[in-house]
């Protein structure tokens, strides 16, 4: 085993973020941080230390099949401590292939990440955010480090070292790949979020929330219901455990009920306020503020106070 | 065609008790098929009915988890296999393994379906290991699969884009909660459900090899809620006026 | 929180040591259907946002009707208690929705039992899966419970019998497919089922209910309505004993609704005694309330007992009629009670809140229905007092 702790991910800002997380692993371990790009340099991926540039896949778009094989040959024959990737969809598939090809455990989707020497430890939620689970795995091991958990690394990595791992074929055919239609503001950075659930009784009804969304600076969002069942926004407006997880200035959550997997979502959040028809929703379990009412009433009453004050 | 669908019979987080002391009680907590596990049952099943053929149920776990293989024999797969282990020392790797291992026994499987992850522990990193283990193709997070022949066409739902992809058969994939709307099992198939056979093996035969556990739980303590919980009463005029007076003074009006 | 409770699951295993298994698989899974499908839509039910037949179907596609019928009729042959206990959790997951069900399974138990082989062949099947909707007609503007008074007559005519009167307070009327209907002969009160549509069938506006608002409740009302003979059912003139026996099978099922309509006030009584603060503690530390919430949990107890009691008389064949009555008049006045506390401990919002005061609104109806709490303590009495003689 060699003394290095490797940096991945699809996406460059995340990487950017891996890397920070790698540095806490790398500073308990005495290992140095490597962060690995593959098929080609990418200068937008960030970190300290040094750049490991994996060549042979086809660039630039890599599968996480690919990567996940790529990573396999280099390590196998370079032997780091630990590999961490970023806890994307496509981060997740490839690190678990990669701890299946190599044989190691992985951690999924951790924050706090520090090293004894001997292993790695990390914190990640469980049962839907109700509890936090402190998680152990021995060196070599493989680990997805939660996206937005840390800040992005600033340093740009020395040197790229350059390591061949051959040719490698994609068992499966990339047919195309369609940008999901995006609401206007991008929620994970959002600093306003109105969230909708299902006290909003048709879709057109969205548009009062899109509007006091709108009057707040802020961003819409919605509890699975509205985007997995009813269609009603697309899926990248749905916060909660399987979609988006914001942290948000202030989170509005209008006829959310609050069910577990909807607050594990929005829980990090500074202030939450809530409206709810139903006085023992248990969003108001998760909620600085709460109003008992008809979302009906009280939308267009919050406009006409916005518009008041301004 | 041969469906596998992986199930896991999770926690029920909503009714997870927490001791005074923050730790969950998991001795003895109610559980329930893993949420989205009902979606991947769902999908072998309209896999089945377009294609003919049967569906198999492989779970890992405890006695308790028969209780969700039934429940996804009510909703109409064919038969179940439970590889019998102790839940609380398994992980990803290790249930993978015993997965496949259940797998390779009962025979080639054209399709092999997971959910994107457990609602329990949502790690998400099952089925690609069992993709991987098996050796075959494996596709994640699928919002649409349409198998015609020996090809199939899956649309993966990732963060901001749709991924179009074509995979050949045999494969393996997991499914987002928005690919369909489970059925409920009537009462009349919950009775039959429980003459339909479920195939019992030991862990430690099944897979010798899958006997480590490599990722380990220190401790688990409950999340603090820090909340306010301040009620706003009034008409609405005076409610709304009340939250954006609180909002500004917390400094999140903007 | 589950509709099915650990609490009915203990239950089952000990009224069915052999087979609570199967039985609390069934339970559990309407348990959960409910949970999910009509627990939500309740308050809209009530408000009348939401029409009836959406969930009342999916309860039937589901197999509610099905529990307590024999399998070659298509139903699961389970034991009566075991169709109790579920009609308990639809009280809990929806009032209406039970009351509505209720009585169209109690339609169908009179098919099964006094109807001819092709009578049952013709409506059990349809009935029980849900395809027709099933009516009891039997109270009238005049009369109640004093079946002998009615003034709705059945003339024999070519092969025919010509209906003419009205029935009044009829739930599912004007939706439902098929209505069991109780009229005068000239050999006595005597029951028939007829179709609807049918040219002489009409109904009256709905009616404005004090509460069970998510059911339809209107008068029925016959002028020439014809029938055909092979409709009448059983023995001309034996109607009455024929009312009395389904009356008192869907009184065991009222008392079971009401136990459900009282779990579900208390839950929520319970939990907001625990979170609401007075004087600095939590108002379910103060004695007063305390009391109230003991009291609530005796009678939900005692009355889920009470009804699963009668239903195991009913199973083994012995006579009922006095334990069945015990538990309506029980269970429904508990409820009541159960339902005015929860009220009282949510203190003004218990008054101001739909959500609270519909269950009072839908406890109240079964003090009167199917049986007021004063004819049927008459009842019981009477055969407690012939006992003693």
């Amino acid at each position: 085993m060699s003394g290095e702790v490797w940096v991945y991910s699809e996406s460059e800002t995340v990487a950017s973020e891996v890397a920070t997380a790698a540095e806490d692993v790398a500073k308990g371990a005495s290992a140095q941080l490597r962060v690995v790009d593959i098929s080609s340099v990418r200068p937008a991926t960030r970190g300290s230390g040094t750049r490991l540039l994996l060549k042979g896949p086809p660039g630039p778009d890599v599968s996480p099949a690919v990567a996940a094989e790529a990573l396999a040959r280099a390590a196998r024959e370079l032997a780091p401590m630990a590999v961490l990737l970023g806890a994307t969809r496509d981060g997740r598939e490839a690190a678990s292939r990669l701890a299946a090809k190599l044989g190691v455990g992985c951690m999924a989707e951790v924050a706090g990440l520090a090293s004894d020497g001997q292993g790695m430890t990390g914190q990640r939620d469980v049962f839907a955010g109700k509890v936090v689970a402190k998680v152990r795995c021995q060196f070599p091991a493989v680990a997805t480090v939660k996206v937005g958990a840390y800040p992005r690394a600033v340093a740009q990595p020395a040197d790229a070292q350059e390591k061949d791992v051959g040719p490698i074929q994609d068992q499966t055919k990339t047919l195309g790949r369609e940008k999901k239609p995006a609401g206007s503001v991008d929620l994970r950075s959002a600093k306003v979020i109105v969230s909708a659930g299902r006290g909003v009784k048709k879709k057109e009804d969205l548009a009062i929330l899109a509007e006091l969304a709108t009057a707040m600076r802020g961003a819409l969002g919605c509890s699975r219901p509205l985007s997995s069942d009813l269609g009603w926004l697309p899926e990248e407006h749905h916060i909660g455990l399987t979609g988006v997880t914001v942290k948000p200035d202030l989170y509005l959550a209008v006829g959310i009920s609050g069910q577990l997997q909807h607050v594990a979502g929005m829980k990090d959040s500074k202030i939450v306020a809530s409206i709810n028809t139903d006085k023992d929703a248990p969003i108001f379990q998760a909620s600085d503020y709460g109003i008992v009412g008809d979302l009906y009433q009280v939308v267009p009453a919050l406009r006409r106070a916005l518009a008041a004050r301004r | 065609m041969r469906i596998a669908v992986c199930v896991k019979h999770a926690v029920d987080e909503a009714e997870l008790k927490i001791d005074p002391g923050g730790n969950p009680l998991l001795a003895g907590a109610a559980g329930k098929m893993s949420t989205f596990d009902k979606n991947a049952v769902e999908e072998g099943l309209r896999l089945k009915a377009a294609h003919q053929g049967e569906v198999v149920v492989f779970t890992v776990g405890g006695a308790e988890s028969k209780k969700t293989l039934k429940e996804a024999l009510a909703m109409g797969a064919d038969r179940g296999v439970l590889v019998a282990s102790d839940p609380m020392a398994l992980d990803a790797l290790r249930t993978a393994t015993m997965l496949v291992a259940a797998m390779k026994k009962s025979g080639a499987f054209d399709v092999v379906i997971c959910s994107e992850g457990a609602s329990d522990t949502y790690t998400g990193e099952v089925p690609p290991m069992v993709g991987e283990l098996l050796g075959v193709p494996y596709v994640g997070y699928a919002r649409k699969i349409v198998v015609e022949g020996k090809a199939a066409r899956i649309e993966r739902s990732l963060e901001d884009s749709v991924e179009s992809v074509e995979a050949p058969v045999p494969f393996a994939t997991s499914v987002v909660s928005e690919i369909n709307e489970p059925r409920y099992p009537t009462l009349i198939q919950i009775m039959q459900a429980s003459k339909k056979p479920i195939d019992e093996l030991s862990g430690e035969e099944t897979a010798p090899a899958g006997s480590r556990r490599w990722v380990e739980v220190l401790s688990m303590s409950s999340q603090p809620t820090a909340r306010k919980h301040v009620m706003i009463d009034g008409s609405p005029d005076e409610a709304a006026a009340k939250l954006l007076d609180a909002l500004s003074k917390e400094g999140v009006l903007k | 929180m589950s509709i099915f409770t650990a609490e009915h699951r203990r239950l089952v295993q000990m009224l069915h040591p052999t087979k609570h298994q199967e039985y609390s698989d069934v339970l559990s899974s309407l348990g959960s259907f409910m949970d999910e499908e009509i627990l939500p839509i309740s308050p809209k039910l009530d408000s009348g946002e939401e029409p009836i037949g959406g969930p009342r179907n999916a309860l039937f596609a589901q197999g509610m009707s099905l529990v307590s019928f024999p399998a070659e009729y298509g139903g699961l042959g389970l034991p009566f208690s075991v169709y109790a206990m579920a009609v308990e959790l639809l009280g809990t997951a929806d009032a209406s929705v039970a009351l509505s069900v209720e009585i169209h399974n109690a339609v169908a138990e009179g098919v099964l039992r006094f109807g001819s082989e092709s009578q049952r062949e013709r409506y059990l099947g349809p009935m029980i899966s849900g395809r027709k909707l099933a009516s009891f007609a039997l109270t009238e503007p005049a009369s109640g419970s004093d079946a002998g008074n009615m003034a709705t007559t059945a003339e024999k005519h070519a092969g025919e019998y010509v209906i003419n009167g009205s029935k009044m307070f009829i739930t599912n009327a004007g939706e439902a497919d098929v209505y069991l209907v109780f009229a005068k002969t000239s050999k006595g009160p005597s029951c028939f089922l007829l179709e609807s549509p049918n040219p002489g069938l009409k109904f009256g506006a709905e009616l404005k209910k004090l509460g069970m608002r998510g059911s339809k409740t209107r008068e029925v009302i016959f002028s020439d309505c014809r029938v055909p003979e092979e409709n009448l059912v059983g023995v001309e003139g034996e109607g009455a004993d024929y009312a009395k026996e389904v009356l008192h099978g869907a009184r065991i099922v009222v008392a079971a609704l009401n136990v459900g309509i009282a779990q579900l006030a208390y839950g929520k009584a319970l939990a907001y005694a625990r979170q609401r603060r007075a004087f600095g503690r939590a108002i379910a530390d103060f004695q007063l309330i305390r009391e109230k919430v003991a009291d609530t949990k005796i009678g939900i107890n005692a009355g889920r007992l009470l009804y699963l009691y009668a239903s195991r008389i009913k199973e083994s064949g012995g006579d009922y009629s006095s334990e069945a009555s015990q538990a309506k008049v029980y269970a429904t006045e508990m409820s009541l009670k159960a339902c005015d506390d929860a009220i009282q401990i949510h203190g003004g919002y218990g008054y101001t809140t739909d959500d609270l005061h519909r269950h009072w609104r839908d406890a109240r109806l079964l003090t009167i229905g199917e049986g007021t709490s004063e004819v049927l303590r008459m009842l019981i009495s009477r055969r407690e007092l012939a006992r003693a003689a």
